[in-house]
């Protein structure tokens, strides 16, 4: 029986008042290194790894003979099949890639564990799958994502005279960054067509829903995954059920370069909190 | 065992002299208690007599009445939890304060003891015998069933838990049996047979003729065996309730475990004491009165889990339900109870 | 790196006998649709059935279980799926893509609503297949705002006249909750709370430090306890990506299979494109689209529409004829109007210990402390505060949103997931004459044109949604989180057909009868005046059944227009058309007392209101 194999100890709190090295900057964003996340209490970047994350170990993946067969099929096809590229043309599925992965980077996945993110956004464009509603100042899915893409290479031509995905990483972000904050300084005829910051939403939107539908990144935040026929018991306290794992914190930081770090209401004060889409309650 | 027939049963009990004299009932006396002799000397021989002689009816039946209601007050918390959605779900819930009634009716009533005590008991015996079906059932139709064990028996109807409540049934049952403290120490022969419940007759003859040597033994106080048993069952049915209670929990206070060891030694105990009479009268007596504190503790942290919950005191009645059980350490201590009660009981050989 | 299996032993890998596959993947995991073992009634294509149901949601599926139950020939068409719920539900976020109306709407106005897996169903049970199943009553306040504030809407029906379908409802559905629950018009239920999960225990602390009353465990529409072939909850927190387990309810298993049993039938994936107007003034039936694109017709004595706020309007405005320009049973002008959704704010605070908020039903506890109007606030109205279990993409766009996260940010953030924990604010916003549905000039993959929605805030709305929202976040800081943030958003749809005694300023009267057409009914969320703060799924459940009572009791009569001048009076309570194994369950429970003259004469008493 495992009733008596205790996982781990319940992770304590940060200590507030342990000394914390002040890192005051990293490795430069042109070295590989610099391209990795830190940890702000060693200073060292964090190394490519299968699984980043606080929960080491963790696989809901290695819980699959408890899922119903449906929810396997669809879980494991996300995983084993990625959808080819049909709808994006292959340069822009090129610029499409730089941008997603500035968007939600995963330069501390190894090769083999990254979620390819791009594949399900074109996959959904090429089916033409939508959420039910377009916003009055918002063109189609497809034709928003092919005209942000022309914007955003127009951005980093104005802003650095090169081509998006010639750019370093902070640079990039830097690009991005001016769409985030509903300020972007070139291609204002692209934005006469649609919204700027609901383009950011979609973007960002579209990204999240391919990156924290896989496997590899509940396991990355701790997120039981799939629970039918069997559920949960340990419902209060945040305790892991005996399949789940107990987080284990250390300090993690983006590379200490990256404007994404902070936050900031889209719009940075310029608008109005853009309401959220999503249903909850 | 030779055949015995009343006749003879009843010539034996009154060849066997009663031990009256303190001195000699000093070695002859049940193990642990002579430990009180100094303080409590007398009442206690006179109780440790009783128990001997089979002659403790009032306050068995008190006692029996006593843990069917904890158990009831249990059920009814833990049934709330599932709704009522079977109308059987009912049926401990009313049987429980019945056997209380009983009990208690019967602690002043010879006529109730041997009538309406005896009947509920086996009422609530059976009750629980059918909820631990019905437990079992509960499991297999969640989810995944017992494919997934594990979480269905923490997460489904507590398998063990109307068993549990059985024993209550069954010490009503024992009660109905003894005689009462007040009846005369020697029985004549001929008064027993008249003095056998009527329920009984009902039963085969074969059944019958093995009940009248059981409750011939029981009337004597020779039935350690069978109440020691008793003891080690209930110790595991209890450790397995609380074992999996405190796994969900994840044993987040290390005191959680206490109940899961604790149980396996009483049921060590309690079946040791079946074939050793040393056993049942040292670690018997021991490993029960550990568990009688255990309860105790344990009813001591559950209280304190209650109120501690979000809510607390301000949501009582939720926290009663949800937070942990408050009468199931109880149970555990009543188990604790039931060994102390075996060990001073004599054997039947 | 440890190695993934840090449970280290076997059991905790594979289920006894293997994974969960094939034709029976487990004993009971079948749910009441799979094992219906009556055959579906087929009408031929030229039955007049008595009557025809648009939309089997929500509502529909009350609606078309009492009419069969009752031995009416009746009909319902759902535009989407009739589902198989082992088979076509998964426990995945992403992969409950379809269970949404994802067709295309076009919304606008200056606070633009979300629709898709925000609010709108499709495939049989409709919405109820996605809720979170939070099931409070109405308020009494709420059907009279108007009178009592002078802003919104009167309702043309009391309290008193839905009181008794609501007991009816909590019971067939059932609703689990506490046994005495303070709020509005104070009751009990019938089955027990449901245990917390961390952000219930967020809620309870929350508002326990602050003295402010909080309802545990229910009022849901889950199961604590089994329902005839229904189990009990598992708590797995995958409430709105519809209940695989059949603890929560949908009418798509708590109604449907009973409608069946009793001769109803049911077209899924029939998209139906109008309701058709006879010469006399009476609707003939609907026309449609099979499921594979043919136009075909369903003739009808009486059509009832329950598409919901967005999809009842637009069948009408689509069904517009001679006689009917601007929108079938739009005499008034008012159709599409008063369109309302409820302020659904998500609060969300970061806790130093871990809370996992993933694990139990998103909606566990509430509390309706601040539900009606406090004269020393400077709004009329009032919200409640709920507990929510985003997964952890709708996760991902609140911190989108509320932290403007992305990029490296947007990973740290998620990787703090597990210490989260998410409260619903839900407020009321009136209705306004602005906020509506239209047609736009584009259209679906049939050629029919799609809804256009307008929507923005008013003066009292903002106010409202202001101070509610900072006493959730004060909830929230109560409770110990350490950074709080919010997300604004809409939640649920009510209004864009309204119910009314005046002609001129509703769609609809009391019991759902379009003023304009005798025997055209609506019945949804769209005919409601006004929509409190309570969650209308339950509301709108009662308001089916009661529509049905009085249908029945019309009999074959319905299809005349009962006289004017005598006020309606409420149709006897049938009791007896519950479905199969619901009635009789779960304990004795609290019932307020009713008075009985109110009980009779609610269209009266409406009456005088106007």
């Amino acid at each position: 029986m495992s009733l008596t194999n205790k996982t781990q100890d319940m992770p304590l709190p940060p200590d507030p008042n342990a000394p914390r090295p002040t890192i005051e900057s990293g490795p430069p964003a042109t070295t590989p290194a610099g391209r990795l996340p830190i940890n702000t209490r060693t200073g060292q970047p964090i190394q490519p790894r299968p699984q980043p994350g606080y929960y080491p170990g963790f696989s809901t993946l290695s819980q699959q003979k408890f899922w119903d067969e449906a929810t396997r099929r669809v879980v494991l096809a996300r995983v084993n099949n990625p959808p080819p590229i049909r709808f994006f043309t292959p340069d822009e599925a090129r610029l499409m890639r730089a941008v997603i992965e500035r968007v939600l980077p995963q330069d501390d996945r190894d090769e083999a564990h990254r979620v390819p993110i791009l594949n399900y956004i074109d996959d959904r464009l090429y089916h033409n799958r939508i959420d039910g509603y377009r916003y009055e100042d918002m063109p189609p899915d497809r034709e928003a994502h092919r005209l942000g893409l022309q914007a955003i290479e127009r951005i980093a031509q104005t802003m650095y005279g090169q081509p998006f995905i010639a750019l370093p990483p902070d640079q990039q972000e830097r690009v991005l960054k001016t769409i985030h904050d509903v300020e972007p300084p070139a291609a204002h005829d692209i934005w006469r067509q649609m919204s700027i910051q609901r383009y950011w939403m979609l973007l960002v939107q579209d990204v999240v829903d391919a990156y924290y539908a896989h496997p590899y990144a509940w396991d990355e935040i701790g997120f039981g995954g799939p629970a039918y026929p069997r559920g949960y018991m340990r419902l209060e306290g945040g305790k892991p059920e005996p399949w789940e794992v107990a987080e284990q914190r250390y300090e993690w930081s983006g590379p200490l370069w990256a404007v994404s770090n902070e936050y900031g209401p889209i719009g940075a004060g310029h608008e109005t909190i853009t309401p959220g889409q999503e249903g909850t309650h | 065992m030779a055949v015995l027939s009343p006749r003879r049963l009843a010539t034996e009990v009154s060849q066997k002299p009663l031990v009256r004299d303190t001195l000699a009932g000093r070695r002859k006396r049940s193990g642990w208690l002579w430990l009180l002799e100094h303080t409590l000397a007398r009442d206690v021989r006179v109780v440790d007599q009783h128990i001997r002689e089979g002659r403790f009816q009032r306050g068995l039946a008190l006692i029996a009445g006593l843990s069917a209601v904890l158990g009831g007050l249990e059920v009814t918390l833990q049934h709330y939890r599932g709704s009522y959605s079977q109308r059987v779900m009912y049926s401990p819930v009313f049987l429980s304060p019945l056997v209380l009634l009983a009990g208690v009716w019967g602690f002043f009533s010879r006529r109730v003891a041997r009538t309406l005590l005896p009947i509920s008991s086996l009422l609530l015996l059976g009750d629980g015998a059918l909820g631990f079906i019905f437990h079992v059932r509960g499991i297999a139709r969640k989810p995944g069933g017992w494919r997934i064990p594990i979480f269905n028996v923490i997460m489904g109807p507590p398998i063990f838990a109307p068993l549990l409540l059985g024993i209550s049934g069954f010490l009503g049952v024992i009660a109905a049996m003894l005689r009462r403290e007040d009846d005369p120490p020697r029985v004549k022969a001929a008064g027993l047979p008249g003095q056998r419940p009527a329920w009984l007759g009902l039963l085969p003859r074969g059944i019958t003729r093995e009940g009248v040597i059981l409750e011939h033994h029981v009337r004597e106080g020779r039935f350690q065996k069978v109440l020691a048993a008793a003891t080690g069952v209930s110790a595991i049915l209890n450790g397995v309730e609380a074992l999996y209670p405190h796994y969900k929990n994840d044993f987040t206070y290390k005191v959680q475990w206490t109940p899961i060891l604790l149980a396996p030694i009483v049921a060590f105990a309690g079946f040791g004491a079946v074939a050793s009479k040393r056993i049942a009268r040292t670690l018997l007596p021991l490993t029960s009165a550990l568990a009688v504190l255990n309860g105790a503790i344990g009813a001591f942290y559950h209280l304190r889990g209650v109120v501690r919950r979000p809510g607390g005191l301000k949501h009582s009645f939720y926290n009663t339900v949800y937070g942990p059980p408050l009468f199931a350490p109880l149970l555990f201590a009543a188990t604790g109870f039931l060994g102390l009660l075996a060990s001073l009981l004599r054997r039947a050989d | 790196m440890t190695t993934p299996h840090t449970s280290g032993d076997a059991v905790m890998e594979s289920p006894l006998a293997g994974a969960f596959d094939g034709a029976t993947p487990g004993a009971h995991m079948l749910g009441p649709i799979q094992t219906l073992d009556t055959p579906m009634r087929r009408y031929g294509p030229h039955d007049e059935v008595d009557y025809v149901i648009v939309g089997v949601g929500s509502a529909g599926g009350v609606l078309i279980q009492r009419l069969a139950r009752a031995g009416f020939r009746v009909v319902g068409f759902d535009a989407g799926p009739f589902w198989d719920t082992e088979r076509d539900w998964v426990s995945d976020e992403a992969g409950s893509y379809n269970l949404y109306w994802n067709d295309l709407r076009i919304t606008g106005g200056s606070e633009p609503l979300a629709f898709g897996a925000n609010n709108s169903g499709k495939g049989v049970g409709g919405g109820s297949v996605h809720w979170a199943g939070f099931t409070p009553r109405f308020h009494p306040s709420d059907f009279s705002v108007y009178s009592d504030t002078g802003l919104g809407a009167d309702w043309p029906i009391s309290y008193q006249d839905v009181k008794p379908y609501y007991e009816l409802l909590e019971l067939e559905i059932p609703v689990a909750g506490p046994s005495y629950y303070p709020w509005g018009d104070p009751h009990g239920y019938a089955y027990g709370p449901h245990p917390m999960g961390g952000v219930g225990d967020v809620l309870i602390n929350g508002c326990t430090k602050l003295g402010i009353g909080v309802s545990i465990g229910g009022p849901v529409a889950i199961t604590s306890g089994s329902h005839g072939d229904r189990p009990h909850c598992i708590y797995r927190g995958f409430c709105i990506q519809g209940c695989k387990v059949g603890a929560k309810q949908s009418t798509l298993i708590s109604h449907v299979p009973d409608a069946i049993r009793h001769g109803a039938e049911i077209r899924a994936n029939c998209m139906v494109a109008r309701v058709n107007l006879g010469a006399d003034g009476r609707v003939t039936g609907v026309t449609y689209f099979d499921p594979d694109g043919n136009l075909r017709e369903q003739h009808a004595k009486v059509v009832i529409v329950s598409g919901y706020s967005i999809e009842t309007p637009r069948l009408l405005f689509n069904s517009a004829c001679p006689g009917f320009e601007q929108g079938l049973a739009n005499s008034s002008g008012v159709l599409g109007k008063y369109l309302m959704a409820q302020a659904g704010t998500v609060v969300l605070g970061r806790f130093a210990a871990p809370i996992r908020m993933y694990k139990a039903p998103p909606a566990h506890a509430l509390t309706e402390e601040f539900y009606e109007t406090d004269p020393a606030r400077d709004f009329v109205r009032g919200f409640a505060i709920q507990t929510v279990g985003p997964l952890p993409i709708a996760f991902a766009k609140q911190m989108m949103v509320a932290k403007g996260a992305w990029g490296w940010g947007m990973r740290k953030v998620m990787m703090d997931y597990n210490h989260w924990a998410a409260l619903g604010f839900l407020g009321e916003i009136l209705p306004w004459e602005d906020n509506r549905v239209e047609l736009a000039a584009e259209t679906d993959r049939h050629g029919l044109p799609v809804a256009k929605i307008t929507f923005g805030l008013h003066d009292n709305d903002k106010k409202l949604i202001k101070w509610g929202v900072d006493k959730t976040m004060e909830v929230m800081y109560a409770a110990g989180a350490e950074e709080v943030v919010r997300e604004p958003r809409y939640a649920h749809l009510i209004g864009g057909a309204r119910m009314g005694n005046d002609p001129r300023t509703s769609v609809v009267d009391g019991f759902g009868r379009a003023h304009d057409i005798p025997n055209l009914f609506l019945c949804d969320g769209s005919i409601f005046p006004t929509q409190g703060s309570a969650n209308p799924g339950l509301t709108i459940q009662a308001i089916a059944a009661r529509t049905a009572d009085y249908l029945i009791a019309q009999g074959a009569g319905v299809v005349n227009r009962p006289p004017r001048a005598v006020p309606a009076a409420n149709p006897p309570l049938r009791r007896d058309l519950s479905p199969h194994s619901t009635a009789g369950r779960g304990m004795p429970r609290l019932k307020s007392k009713t008075p009985k003259a109110k009980l009779g004469l609610g269209g009266l008493a409406a009456g005088n209101r106007g």
